[in-house]
């Protein structure tokens, strides 16, 4: 058992996909820790479902290598891997009922007929669908089909579970009380979860760990606050939602703190620290939450405090989607206040305001290329 | 209001004419297969006696059998060959994949005649296949296993076909997906496919008897030969409303099932 908490259950080495014209994976390192849901995160084309067939057998790789419990997987068929996969479409079997869809897989492995009825049962227990054994996929909402297909893949008690999307069809609330469950039915089966995902929402509100990829290769991976609060990236600020990137350059470091020029000329601070090379900093990014009002008659004295001019408010029921042009060099940003803030519920449109971030809300960014050099680095 | 009320009545009377020439001749010749008239060309009194003849006539009775017996094994090896053949054009990629796909609607609009004469020379000339039940098997099977291949191949275009990578993952081989996934999917679209050959290879005069050879007898052409030279024709109506029969049970099967697959 400490043995195998130490090695990665599944663990992706150098690993390259090619389809005509395109590198989908490109050399791409990962490890996925035992009995922890690990999500690949990414716009589609990143190469994220393509990566999780590879992982699944279901596409055949063209280097590297791709272990699952510290055994190289690559010429094993996806049935002799330990792992099963839920798809996109769910792929249920529309002639079956919920029952024969669940047992479809024991019953390949010729498993006795009163153990098939043992975990057919256990698994409908677990996924909360005791009772719609008899029905057809047709019959079944779609929240309930998506249960039938987690409950197909774990009765066979895998070591991954590889989920494909398998929240994509599903309207907003849906997909949220589903994003609990999912994460229920881990805890308590304690199987490790390989998730992919295109909504960085569903990611922060469902991982243990994400993995940000584009374009085939692995840009950043951390915990969710980790991901969301210090993209590496202008690619995974943007696509995390800190609307506000400015481009830049460093000009001075010292005291633990760095400043910036943007390109419009704004000088902006940021907390530094000294191991990160200055002349890789391409800019930093700030979540429109962290922007804050202040009253105007406060003094600019401070860092990050600028004066601009409200040019759109986008009521968004807990905050006010506000975006204000910089006085100085007429830079954009947005700012979500809190719409209960009186100081907030005064503004209009075309008015002055006094906004501020802490420095410590400043996160850098770097270049792409300097910071996959110092990943491998780390190895 | 006034001409929307003519338009209506319009289409009304254009669809009671178009039933009226769809099924007038059936309906009389039905009727007239009850007629006491010699030649059946006249009602003169209620009789069963032609259906009687004819379930008397060891002739008439054997070309039924016949006919049966074919349009069976051409049904069954046209849907299964359909069905493997749409799977292959379906799933694997390869040079001339469209043009094939295209060409099997070929048969469609060759005419009979030609078909037919083309098949005759081709078993006389070309493969030696001698005349006879052989021969008319297979050349109902190359006009009727085109019309599976099409059917099954419509339903394909709408089949989820994860399905057949959700069946591997969990274990299971090619064979065992044929038979527990793919199969149980197109099921229906097999039996629409049988329902329709079924009829379409039971009522085949022209090709039949192009490549029958002498004194091969399927009940098409048993009826034209009554036709040329039967002293009392009448039995033709009798026989010729049980194909009325026949079919229409077919397609309220084809109706049925088309049904339950929309389910």
């Amino acid at each position: 058992m400490e043995d195998r908490q130490s090695i990665p259950c599944v663990e992706l080495r150098n690993v390259v996909k090619r389809f005509p014209g395109v590198i989908a994976v490109d050399h791409v390192d990962l490890e996925i820790e035992q009995g922890k849901i690990f999500t690949l995160l990414g716009p589609s084309g990143c190469g994220k479902t393509t990566a999780l067939r590879l992982v699944a057998g279901l596409e055949t790789l063209d280097e590297g290598d791709i272990l699952i419990d510290g055994k190289v997987m690559n010429d094993i068929p996806p049935h002799r891997r330990n792992c099963s996969t839920v798809f996109q479409s769910l792929a249920l079997f529309p002639h079956m009922t919920v029952e024969g869809n669940i047992a479809y897989g024991l019953e390949r492995r010729k498993t006795p007929k009163n153990e098939i009825r043992k975990g057919v049962g256990e698994m409908l227990e677990l996924v909360g669908l005791a009772v719609m054994e008899k029905r057809r996929p047709s019959q079944l909402s779609g929240g309930q089909r998506q249960r039938v297909a987690v409950a197909r893949s774990l009765v066979l008690k895998p070591r991954v579970l590889l989920l494909d999307e398998p929240l994509a069809a599903l309207d907003r609330k849906l997909r949220k009380e589903m994003q609990v469950e999912l994460k229920r039915i881990q805890g308590e089966v304690g199987i490790t979860f390989l998730y992919v995902t295109h909504d960085q929402k569903e990611a922060l509100a469902i991982s243990d760990t994400i993995a940000v990829m584009r374009a085939g290769k692995l840009e950043q991976a951390g915990a969710p606050d980790e991901i969301y609060n210090t993209p590496r990236t202008k690619f995974i600020a943007d696509f995390m939602g800190a609307s506000n990137i400015l481009s830049g350059k460093a000009i001075a470091t010292g005291d633990g703190k760095l400043q910036l020029e943007t390109d419009s000329g704004l000088k902006v601070i940021a907390l530094h620290n000294e191991d990160k090379g200055s002349n890789e900093i391409t800019g930093i990014s700030v979540h429109p939450e962290l922007i804050e009002l202040l009253p105007s008659d406060a003094g600019l004295e401070e860092e990050n405090r600028f004066r601009g001019r409200i040019t759109e408010m986008i009521y968004q029921g807990d905050f006010i989607e506000t975006k204000i042009s910089l006085s100085q060099t007429g830079e954009l940003l947005t700012a979500h206040f809190p719409s209960r803030l009186e100081l907030v519920t005064r503004l209009s449109v075309g008015e002055e305001v006094l906004v501020h971030w802490s420095p410590k809300s400043s996160n850098i960014l770097l270049a792409q290329n300097s910071y996959l050099r110092e990943e491998k680095s780390l190895y | 209001m006034k001409s929307g009320k003519i338009a209506d009545i319009i289409q009304r009377l254009g669809v009671f004419l178009v039933y009226i020439v769809l099924w007038m001749p059936i309906v009389i010749l039905v009727i007239m297969s009850f007629s006491n008239h010699a030649i059946g060309l006249r009602w003169q009194g209620f009789t069963l006696q032609w259906y009687v003849q004819v379930f008397n006539t060891p002739k008439a009775m054997e070309a039924l059998k016949n006919s049966l017996f074919v349009s069976s094994i051409a049904t069954v090896i046209s849907t299964i060959g359909g069905t493997l053949a749409a799977y292959g054009l379906y799933k694997y990629k390869f040079r001339g994949r469209g043009a094939l796909r295209m060409s099997v609607l070929l048969p469609i609009t060759i005419p009979y005649v030609v078909t037919a004469a083309t098949l005759l020379i081709f078993f006389t000339q070309v493969f030696r296949i001698p005349l006879g039940y052989i021969s008319i098997i297979i050349a109902h099977i190359t006009f009727s296993a085109p019309l599976a291949v099409f059917i099954v191949l419509g339903r394909m275009a709408r089949v989820d076909w994860t399905l057949e990578e959700a069946s591997a993952d969990l274990g299971a081989d090619k064979l065992t997906t044929w038979r527990k996934v793919i199969v149980p999917v197109l099921l229906p679209a097999i039996m629409i496919s049988a329902a329709l050959i079924f009829p379409w290879s039971f009522n085949d005069f022209t090709i039949t008897y192009f490549v029958a050879g002498v004194g091969t007898m399927t009940l098409p052409i048993y009826i034209f030969s009554l036709m040329q030279y039967s002293r009392t024709p009448v039995v033709i109506n009798a026989i010729s409303s049980v194909f009325v029969i026949l079919p229409i049970i077919g397609l309220l099967l084809v109706t049925f099932l088309q049904r339950r697959e929309a389910t």
